[in-house]
């Protein structure tokens, strides 16, 4: 089979690769961008932990093939800082306050989850920020500490 | 975990599109249409499909989006989920639709899914097409000959079989003006948040008396279904009474109506059984579920309720 020539940009880097079509976008940001924060967890579309950003919007990268993606704008965890030199965004720096993660695997697509509910929704209850995170699964902390990084986030970025 | 190995082409228009399902049909190569893969993807890479060619059509711009104008509603095949809770005034109009979305999948797959696919893909337990029968929609397909009007409930043939030809695409979905009181309400599997019941309601109401109804159900059999027995027993009775507070039995008059057994073993229905659920557990489900929903769809036809939520 042919393999597909893709244009991508990925946290406003321009990529033109050759890939097999039926590469995924998270492998092919882990494998040959070696953007290794982008997990992959259930690999079934349930556990959320691959969730980038695909043109403004969240989406769970091991349900996309890198060609879909061809000719359009990824944000992948790595690319969230404003200050890309190791900096944090203000989501990230909420679940380091509010101890959102225990041992990290879901994390990035969790921030990657809330980053888009906060855009949708700047003011969420507890209630809706549940709602809006049923597709991201974590095994550790029983939720309660994300909820809290989340409200934590959203009064910040409220008063951004 | 990655699917069998394929060719990928990108259509650049609908002509586009056509033309190369038309070739692949001609070269004996099964083809298969991608819009968001949000079904299509998983089962791939499950290896329970595996297309020789993939068509994705996800640029042909034109088939996406909302169109509210003289009473029906035109929704482009490729709209999203997501584009659908945002479109402004359809869930107002079809509260059904806003039901559903609600608590269909994750935010993260509604960004990507489309209403095209969903119809196209046939799953069984897919939650939208019991609202979009409940409603009367009707499927545009464009082909060869050029477009061609199908009921929804004559497109859908059982599981992942639909009356679309290989050279054949979904374009879009039409609705007719809504009916006073809709509503769709689901016991979903929690890990895949697939219903393992879903029921959509659509109910007219008119001086106190129904005159007709719509009873869609999903998740229960080889294909989403409409419950004929249990539409043809409503009209005439008076609607669900409100609320527990409310005259009469709380779940109203249609407690004791011909139910969803009788309505499948009418259409020669069997119901699924696996390892969620057994079928005559989904089935007790359904007519449940088919009660909340013409309660909340009785409520909506009678309009707002003072000091209720």
């Amino acid at each position: 089979m042919p393999d597909v020539t893709v244009d991508i940009t990925v946290n406003g880097v321009f990529h033109r690769v050759d890939v097999p079509a039926r590469t995924l976008l998270v492998h092919f940001l882990r494998d040959q961008l070696k953007l290794t924060g982008t997990h992959v967890g259930c690999d079934t579309s349930q556990c959320g932990a691959c969730t980038v950003d695909l043109d403004g919007v969240a989406v769970k990268s091991c349900t996309v093939l890198a060609a879909q993606a061809g000719g359009h704008q990824v944000t992948t965890i790595e690319g969230i800082a404003a200050d890309q030199g190791g900096g944090l965004h203000p989501v990230q720096q909420a679940f380091w306050r509010q101890h959102g993660l225990q041992c990290g695997y879901c994390t990035p697509g969790m921030v990657m989850a809330v980053r888009q509910l906060l855009a949708d929704n700047p003011d969420p209850t507890d209630d809706e920020v549940r709602h809006a995170l049923s597709g991201n699964i974590c095994r550790c902390t029983g939720y309660q500490n994300i909820i809290a990084a989340v409200m934590d986030a959203a009064a910040v970025l409220r008063e951004a | 975990m990655f699917p069998v190995d394929f060719s990928y082409a990108r259509a650049t228009g609908l002509e586009h599109a056509l033309a190369l399902l038309r070739e692949a049909a001609t070269a004996g190569c099964e083809a298969k249409v991608i819009a968001g893969g949000q079904s299509l993807l998983p089962m791939m890479k499950l290896r329970l499909s595996a297309p020789e060619l993939l068509i994705d059509i996800a640029g042909l711009d034109d088939l996406r989006g909302v169109d509210s104008g003289a009473g029906t509603t035109v929704i482009g095949a490729l709209t999203t989920y997501r584009d659908l809770q945002r479109a402004a005034g359809l869930t107002t109009a079809y509260p059904a639709i806003g039901d559903a979305l609600a608590v269909l999948a994750d935010p993260q797959v509604r960004s990507r899914g489309t209403v095209g696919g969903c119809i196209a893909h046939g799953d069984p337990a897919a939650d939208l097409p019991a609202v979009l029968l409940a409603l009367g929609a009707v499927v545009t397909i464009t082909g060869p000959a050029g477009t061609r009007p199908v009921a929804l409930e004559d497109f859908l043939l059982g599981p992942y079989a639909t009356d679309l030809a290989p050279d054949e695409l979904v374009t879009a979905i039409t609705l007719p003006a809504p009916a006073t009181g809709t509503a769709y309400e689901k016991f979903e599997q929690p890990a895949s948040h697939l219903p393992l019941a879903g029921v959509a309601v659509t109910i007219e109401v008119r001086d106190g008396v129904v005159t007709s109804a719509r009873v869609a159900v999903t998740g229960v059999a080889s294909k989403p279904f409409r419950a004929t027995r249990t539409e043809r027993s409503l009209p005439g009775l008076p609607p669900p009474a409100r609320g527990p507070g409310g005259p009469g039995s709380p779940r109203g008059a249609v407690a004791g109506t011909p139910g969803i057994a009788e309505s499948m073993a009418e259409s020669g229905l069997v119901a699924l059984s696996d390892q969620h659920a057994s079928g005559p557990f989904r089935v007790h489900l359904a007519g449940v579920l088919a009660r909340r929903a013409l309660d909340r769809a009785a409520d909506r036809a009678a309009g707002p309720t003072p000091g209720a939520s």
